[in-house]
């Protein structure tokens, strides 16, 4: 994959199993599915984190939530950590940035390294879209690629977008709602009153109001199927497509009373956990890597994909080439947080070897053992009878001890 | 130096501004009317208008009202008190002591909720928190609900006041887009009814400084050290060196420092679902 230019395209909250490149049947995601025949389709990637601001700190700056102080909430980035941004922009990469996650925006240190960023923070919200939409951002994109490499000759760029557009409050249009189930009648007004008294409260008791949210959440996703096909025309309407790696992932999934709750908040499991991850190049043949991945693998890659040396503070390993990524476990932390964080929430933490996951919550003080070959809905707890367990919980020990 | 058009130009926003004084005036008495008036830029033009149109109607002056968030410039202060002398006002100072006291007079110091008196705990959860305690800052969204709408909706209550003004402006930032000239409040839970006028809606940042060296109106110092709009000490921040009307204004953004950065982004998260 030698090309000019990197682009990441975050979707936030996406799950993995919605995609029919990831097994779903549903039909929701024809353009990312379509994707596949010119990517590497990574089977297992994990999110190492179930929420964007403890998620985010892989993906951008390949390291984990907790390793430094700079969690919770109002806080800053660290400048312990590296950007990617920063990384690139220092050997002379252009990089431009453009999202609409406030837990990313400038005020809290997540502008450093970009030539442009994005954050929409100034841009006017309503309670049901509190983001700008796909759309928008895609002609944020295209209006940057048009006066950064509208004459052909530019300098290479790493690109990120992000679309919100999944995110709750779950208020789809009637259009995006007719594809999933035409029987649904809900005003905007009806959808948003399900925000505050279903999903804020998290109340998963009632297993058709939950169904119901997930159609919603399926009708989100159908839309961002079409920002990213919209965008990948962007692309290719600029002139960069063929001269660019375009990395597709997600920073977390979304819970939909698959352990009792709601929304995406601090639990390890696989719906939280499991995210697509397809690395998009022209000139490649569809190809799976089943190598067990994460979100801190993603700024090596991309400053591999560079020509560089990823960054020393990174903690993942560059995906390609595939055969020299090593097998491994991988690691995931953040705060147990409901809704919002509390200065009293303790963290979870998990680790995942194959198909073995071990999670651990500090509050209360609890160990988590699932086969997700056997188990892979996460159900049965075999933390006290699996021979492997005590090999796992001293894999996860060193990640707990540190921050304590 | 102004050309001639342009000055003509000043003279009829001026007098735009006049007239909105002229409808508060034809429905409130002056006692039931405050001008907000922190000493910063704007609110020093607002006030000064307001002079020159009691001055020319025979009017008397609304009395002026001034928040103490317990983070102030000194430079701040010092404008207040020499022009609340000079120019014959009546300023009065408003601070919730409760959460001062709470905070112990110290930035960043934690304010246990239980120690607060009952209005202060009952806005903490009107706005949608459950706290038990929160940092006493000026960048913390709590603390600056408590430390100025609350000082200004019980000001508002105990004086009886049913109008003020704001030196507010349309190019502030894009939420102002959409402001009025008058704005009426409806009485909610712990807000009192009221009126709001914002007679320099239509001035830019540009007029704001044409017209302020223009009419020789004072202004604060620190706006000439490079400060292009003056929140709380700790969160103000300088954009560059050089003094605010020789800064690009156009081009770049004023804003009052990271508290009205971080007012946005909080209030994104809460719609999101996080506060």
């Amino acid at each position: 994959m030698d090309k000019k230019n990197v682009i990441l395209l975050t979707l936030d909250t996406l799950r993995k199993d919605v995609l029919g490149c990831y097994g779903s049947d549903a039909g929701l995601t024809p353009f990312i599915d379509s994707l596949c025949e010119k990517s590497i389709r990574f089977t297992r990637c994990q999110a190492i984190a179930p929420y964007t601001q403890a998620s985010f700190p892989g993906l951008l700056t390949s390291s984990y939530y907790l390793d430094q102080d700079d969690h919770g909430k109002g806080k800053t980035l660290s400048p312990a950590r590296v950007m990617i941004s920063e990384s690139l922009s220092k050997n002379g990469i252009v990089t431009a940035a453009f999202h609409s996650n406030p837990y990313l925006c400038d005020l809290f240190g997540w502008n450093r390294g970009w030539r442009m960023f994005y954050d929409s923070m100034e841009a006017e919200v309503s309670d049901e879209v509190p983001y700008i939409k796909g759309g928008e951002i895609n002609k944020k994109v295209d209006a940057w690629l048009g006066s950064h490499a509208g004459s052909g000759d530019y300098e290479r760029f790493f690109l990120w977008a992000h679309y919100m557009d999944i995110h709750e409050p779950y208020v789809p249009s009637k259009e995006h709602v007719d594809k999933v189930d035409s029987s649904i009648n809900l005003s905007p007004q009806e959808m948003f009153a399900l925000f505050k008294d279903v999903i804020l409260p998290r109340d998963a008791s009632n297993p058709e109001t939950v169904a119901l949210l997930r159609k919603l959440y399926m009708a989100h996703t159908i839309e961002v199927d079409e920002y990213t096909k919209e965008f990948f025309s962007i692309l290719e309407s600029r002139g960069v497509l063929k001269d660019s790696v375009v990395i597709v992932t997600a920073d977390h999934g979304d819970e939909f009373g698959e352990h009792g709750g709601l929304s995406h908040d601090g639990k390890m499991f696989s719906e939280l956990i499991d995210v697509p991850l397809l690395v998009y190049a022209e000139g490649t043949t569809a190809q799976n890597c089943d190598a067990l991945v994460s979100g801190v693998d993603i700024p090596p890659t991309i400053a591999q994909l560079f020509g560089l040396k990823p960054a020393q503070a990174f903690q993942g390993t560059p995906l390609l080439p595939l055969a020299d990524y090593p097998q491994k476990g991988c690691f995931g932390e953040a705060m147990g947080k409901k809704g919002r964080q509390k200065e009293t929430d303790r963290p979870v933490y998990y680790y995942r070897e194959n198909d073995l996951k071990i999670i651990y919550e500090e509050e209360p003080d609890t160990w988590h053992l699932y086969d997700l070959a056997e188990d892979p809905a996460e159900k049965k707890n075999i933390i006290d009878s699996a021979p492997a367990a005590g090999e796992m919980k001293e894999k996860l020990k060193p990640r707990i001890e540190r921050s304590r | 130096m102004l050309d001639d058009a342009r000055i003509k130009e000043l003279e009829e926003k001026v007098a735009k501004s006049k007239e909105i004084f002229k409808q508060a005036y034809d429905r409130f008495k002056p006692e039931e009317m405050r001008l907000i008036w922190s000493g910063g830029k704007d609110s020093t033009l607002a006030t000064w208008i307001c002079r020159q149109f009691c001055e020319e109607n025979n009017l008397s002056m609304p009395k002026a009202f001034t928040i103490d968030e317990g983070d102030a410039f000194e430079e701040i202060d010092e404008i207040l008190h020499t022009y609340e002398k000079e120019w014959d006002l009546q300023l009065d100072w408003g601070r919730n002591d409760d959460v001062l006291e709470a905070a112990g007079h110290t930035l960043n110091a934690d304010v246990e909720v239980s120690k607060l008196n009952e209005r202060n705990q009952a806005e903490i959860k009107r706005i949608g928190f459950d706290l038990q305690k929160f940092p006493f800052e000026a960048e913390s969204y709590v603390g600056n609900h408590l430390m100025k709408t609350v000082v200004f909706n019980t000001y508002l209550e105990d004086n009886g006041v049913k109008a003020v003004f704001q030196g507010l402006r349309w190019d502030e930032q894009p939420a102002r887009t959409k402001d009025e000239y008058f704005e009426d409040v409806d009485a909610a839970e712990l807000t009192p009814a009221h009126t709001r006028y914002r007679p320099i809606l239509h001035f830019t940042e540009r007029d704001i400084w044409d017209a302020t060296h223009h009419f020789d109106i004072p202004y604060c110092p620190l706006y000439e050290q490079g400060y292009r709009s003056l929140g709380a000490k700790t969160t103000s921040t300088k954009t560059c060196d050089i003094p605010a009307w020789e800064q690009d204004l156009e081009n770049t953004v004023e804003r009052a420092g990271r508290r009205q950065d971080k007012e946005a982004a909080m209030e994104r998260l809460r719609k999101l679902g996080y506060m």
